[in-house]
Formats: structure tokens, sequence, C-alpha cells
């Protein structure tokens, strides 16, 4: 009896997590424009219409060329910030980390009103630069995050072996510890990447008429009309979501390997 | 131990590596977080337009007063009188006419109260008079009076008046402890099955977290806004079936907001749940059995207090993440169920009033914060508990 309910009670938790996408996935496919079923045939038209859409395009373009600068910059200021923090005393380092870690609790919204307002005042606008800033400033705390716990991973008599034999500082953190570490760098960047090219409300705050990113422009047809452009876009998003999870996946992997 | 060597670096190397993070992090976060903060007391643009007002300071004579305010609206230039004209219309409705009306004339009036009065009659309201003093002070809290819905009468005593915004914070955070309640109610049972059932079935489960976590918000709401359509998948089920003899509305209501909210957030609640029930071994309920307890039993007393911790970490995380949520109930909602969030971009992006959405991201910051600290304490505590057993 007790069996019965439990398994009933985690198909339809399941059904109800995976089943919204994968039932409104078809229908990017549907050769009919009601977004509903039973399809009525297969085609890649709508596609087609995206993919040839200046304004689908462009947002595309730039979405990639922010999240592609928030992922550099972001890993720069995390990286430095994660190979720092352990070097420091206990306590500094809970303050730091409290520090580091902070945009991800403050709530987007507010995040949004401080940079529009900032930027709009430091004159920096809100064009790709602000864009890149504003995502690499979420970005960072998971590339932090990340490359802290794979530091935090490594055996630090590594280091001291090399230290005993005589390579200086900067020799050893160029050829031991970077190296160890990497896999944790890139799956920083990888979870800064997602971060800025899926973020949406930083973006509608900042970003000026002519830097619409993805998100935005996906937001802005959703309010406006329900047609079935906007399920590829849906459908496009996903699929690069599902690329960096494999990638993700390959990465963590490589993390778990060379202690065996 | 001074003397062992330290691995990575020294000192000296830790702070050449944070310098260019902090500063950063200080330049580009916590300046800007700070602004709003002074943005939402900030009185300036409006203080510095009434120089002569605010240089006579409390308790000056009518005469003076009325001499003063004709001085500063005549001395402003058209763009500005407009301006003034526009936030202090923000406070009372009717102001707008009367700064721009006098303001034109200023020069021509003699500057004493009576004339001002023959003028527009408005003027010998005190209530006018009352807001403009206010706003020749550089610090105002009238962002926040109006948030919580406080009327300062004229002899300075508080009563409460409008309460919009408490209203609207109010029904945050009952959505909140909604969604909170139903993504836990939800991701408990997925959690379990995930850390519990078979290798096949649980790789399964885990699957569908992670493939909707890594899903974006926005992908996962528009799902949403497609299947609740009035003509949507949903509704043509259940007029099919008979359910409904014409499609229902399914969004644009609490209902969907909370569908939406629970289904997005899910994943947040899922993953500490999970980690934490990762660590228990199965063998103890194992023990649990052979000493004589029945299934339900062993599950109430001896799994799922452990799993608390987890539970207590994903609703905490659901719970500050859907505090500030902004996107999916601004899709998924109708107008009587936007959230804090949805005022805040609301007043920046058609009212330009900068200073409330301050004051309410202000709010709505000290609302994390408070929940964050409790976080912490209760973790302080049961860290203390568990030293002090041992």
């Amino acid at each position: 009896m007790s069996r019965v309910i439990f398994w009933s009670t985690v198909t339809f938790c399941t059904a109800f997590l995976a089943l919204p996408l994968l039932l409104v996935w078809p229908l990017a496919f549907n050769t009919s424009s009601f977004l509903t079923y039973p399809l009525e045939g297969l085609t890649l038209d709508w596609f087609h219409q995206v993919l040839t859409q200046p304004t689908w395009v462009n947002a595309f373009l730039k979405s990639l060329k922010v999240a592609l600068g928030a992922m550099m910059l972001a890993l720069a200021i995390g990286g430095l910030a994660a190979t720092g923090v352990i070097l420091v005393p206990r306590v500094l380092q809970v303050v730091l980390t409290g520090l580091f870690l902070s945009p991800i609790v403050v709530p987007t919204v507010v995040v949004g009103v401080a940079f529009a307002y900032a930027f709009g005042r430091a004159g920096i606008g809100g064009g790709y630069f602000s864009l890149v800033l504003a995502h690499a400033v979420l970005g960072a705390p998971l590339v932090f995050l990340s490359v802290l716990t794979s530091l935090r991973g490594l055996d630090p008599n590594l280091d001291l072996a090399g230290a005993s034999m005589g390579a200086s500082r900067s020799y050893r953190f160029r050829t031991i510890t970077l190296p160890l570490a990497l896999p944790g760098f890139a799956a920083g960047a990888v979870f800064a990447f997602i971060t800025s090219f899926d973020e949406v409300v930083v973006a509608l705050f900042l970003a000026d008429p002519g830097s619409t990113t993805l998100p935005i422009a996906l937001f802005a047809g959703l309010r406006d009309r329900l047609q079935p452009s906007i399920v590829v876009v849906a459908v496009l998003l996903s699929a690069v979501s599902l690329l960096f999870l494999v990638l993700l996946r390959r990465l963590q992997m490589r993390v778990a390997a060379p202690k065996s | 131990m001074s003397s062992a060597p330290r691995p990575y670096g020294s000192r000296a190397a830790a702070l050449i590596l944070l310098m260019l993070p902090v500063a950063l992090y200080l330049l580009v976060f916590v300046y800007p977080l700070s602004s709003v903060v002074t943005l939402s007391v900030d009185n300036s643009a409006l203080s510095g337009r009434f120089e002569n007002l605010s240089a006579l300071g409390t308790g000056a004579a009518p005469d003076d007063e009325a001499a003063a305010l004709l001085a500063d609206l005549g001395g402003m230039e058209k763009k500005q009188l407009g301006e003034v004209a526009r936030m202090l219309n923000q406070q009372r409705s009717g102001f707008r006419s009367l700064i721009m009306s006098t303001g034109k004339e200023a020069e021509g009036i003699t500057p004493t109260m009576a004339e001002l009065v023959a003028f527009d009659d408005r003027w010998s309201e005190p209530g006018y008079w009352e807001i403009i003093r206010e706003n020749a002070a550089p610090i105002t809290w009238k962002h926040y009076q109006r948030a919580l819905g406080i009327t300062v009468a004229e002899d300075g005593s508080l009563s409460s008046g409008e309460d919009l915004y408490l209203q609207v914070m109010l029904r945050t955070l009952v959505i909140t402890f909604q969604v909170t309640l139903l993504t836990l109610l939800v991701g408990y049972p997925l959690a379990y099955a995930a850390a519990n059932a078979s290798a096949r079935v649980s790789t399964f489960v885990l699957a569908v977290v992670l493939l909707s976590f890594w899903t974006s918000v926005l992908v996962r709401t528009t799902a949403w806004v497609v299947l609740l359509q009035t003509n949507g998948l949903v509704n043509t089920v259940l007029v099919s079936l008979g359910l409904v003899a014409e499609p229902v509305q399914l969004i644009f209501n609490r209902f969907g907001a909370l569908l939406a909210m629970t289904h997005v957030l899910l994943p947040f609640a899922i993953l500490p749940m999970l980690n934490v029930m990762r660590t228990i071994p199965p063998s103890q309920a194992d023990a649990s059995r052979s000493l004589g307890a029945g299934p339900i039993e062993t599950f109430l007393r001896v799994y799922f207090p452990q799993t608390l911790r987890g539970v207590a970490v994903g609703g905490g995380t659901v719970f500050i993440l859907s505090l500030g949520f902004y996107v999916t109930p601004a899709l998924t909602g109708g107008p009587e169920d936007q959230m804090l969030a949805w005022f805040i971009a609301d007043f920046v992006n058609k009212t330009l009033n900068w200073g409330m959405a301050a004051a309410l991201s202000v709010l709505l910051l000290v609302m994390v914060a408070l929940l964050v600290a409790v976080a912490g304490l209760a973790r302080w505590a049961t860290a203390r508990r568990k030293v002090e057993v041992a």
C-alpha cells in the first residue's frame, strides 16, 4: 500500500517537473501556428523564420558576445578571489567569502536597480560594456565557489613537494596548482557563461534598445503575443543549456578522475 | 607550527591576488548597492531647487515663506520647473498645475502670502506647504513613509495612511510561503527517490532535476505560458475530457503564478535535500526495522529528522529566491498577484520614481538579510550543540 502511494507520488512529481518542457518543445515543429495539440504536421519553417529574422539573430549574437565577455571577466575575478582567499587567515576567509558570494543572495531586482542607477550616473550607460560588467558580477561568485572547491580538494603536499625541490611559488602555481585546479576553472566558466546567457532581470534594467539580448527579446515577445517563434527560441535556449550540462558533466568526471 | 612551510604562497601573494577582485567588488557591487540606500533617502534633486526656502528654516513668517517660494520658483528654468512639478505631484496630485501656473507668473506676483493666495487659493491650504517644506530638506523619509503606509500629521504624530505597499509586502510574503511549502511537498519525494530508489530510477529522476535546473527560468516560464493559455494544451485536455464546458482561466491569476513559480524553483529545493539524504546510510533503516519499528515509524523517527537540515536549506533557498522573484510572476500572474519586485521595476520603468524603487529595494533587501541572518544563527546554534554533545 505505502509502496503504491510512494510510486504514484514520485511519478506525479517527476511528471510535474519534466512534462511542461517535454510537451512544449514539439510545438516548435508544429505546422499550425496554434500552440496546442494535436500536432497537425511537422515542419522546420518556424526555425527557418527565427534564424532568418534579424531581430532574433542579432539578439542571439548580442547574448553570445555579452556572455563570452562576462565569462572572461568573471573567470578573472572569481579565479583570483579563490586563489587568494585560501592563503589568508581563517577570520578574513569568512569575511571575504561572504563578500565574494554576496551577489548570489541579493535579489536580482535590487541588483538591477543598483546597476542601472550607478552605471547611469558613472556614465557607462546601458551598452555592451555595462552588461558585461553586470553579468560578470553575477557570475563571479559561481567561479569563486567552483575554483575554491577544486583548490580545497587538492593535496597541499604536492605543492610542498615542489617547494622542497626548489621550485619558485609562481613556477609551482603554473605547473602544479593551476593544471590540477583547471577543471574547477572550466566548470566555473561554464556556470558564468550560462548565468549571463540566461540572465534577464538585470539586463531588462540596464540594456538600452541597441543591446537587446535573447532573454530580453523572449521576455518582450511573451508579453506581446504568443507565437511559434517564441517556442522556437525557447527550444534553442534549452539546447544551449543542455549542451553545457553535458559539458559540465564531462568536467566533473575529470575532477573526480585524477584521484583514482 | 609557524616554522612549517605553507603551501601555495605567502600572505603577500594573497594580498596581490585579492587586490583586484576586492577592488572590483567594492566598486561595481558594494558601491552601487550602497548608492541605492542613499538614493532611498536622498532629496537633493528637490531640495536643491528650493534654496531660499530651505535657508529660511522652520517657523518663518508666512510672508517670508511666500517670498522665498516665489524667488525659488522664479529662478527655475522651464524644464526644471516641470521636473519639480512632476516630483511634487507624486506626493499630491494637483501639485503639477499649481507649481506650473505659479512658476510661470512668479515674477509678477507681489511676494506676500495674501497676494499668493489671491493668485491661487490653493496656497491657503497648509497641506501643500507641508509637502514643500518637507522637500526643502536634503534628506527625506517620504519614500519609506509611503512604502510603509505611514502619514505624518502636522504636529509630527504618526498614523497609518494608505497601505498599498504594506499589502504588497504581505502578499509577497504569503506567495513566498505558499511557494516554499509547495516546492518542499513536491520536492521531498523526488529527492527521496533520487537518493534511495534503484540506480535506474534515481539516475532518471536526477537527470530530470538537473535538466530542469539548467533550463533557464525564462524558458520554463515560457512553457507554462504556452500550456496554460486559454487555447493551450491543459484547457484542450480539460474540455475534451468533458471536465469543463469551456476553457477556464488558468493563467494571469494566482493559480498560474503559484504553479509556474513552484515549478521554476523546485530544483533549488531538491538539490540541497538530495545532498543531505545521500549522507544517510541505508543500514540505519535496516537497523530500525530489525528492532521492530514499522516502515512509517522508521521513516518518521529515524529518517525524516535527519533530513530536516536539507529541508531547511532547500526551503530557505526557495524562500529567498521567491521573495525577490520578478520574471515568472510578471509573466504568469495577474495584476493582483504581482510581488514587490514588480513594483520596483514599475517605479523604475514607468514613473521614473527612483526614490520609491530604492526604498522598496532596501525593504526587500532587509527582509532577505534578516532571513540570511536567521539561517546563519541556526547553523551556528546547531554547530555549537554538536560540539556540546561531543
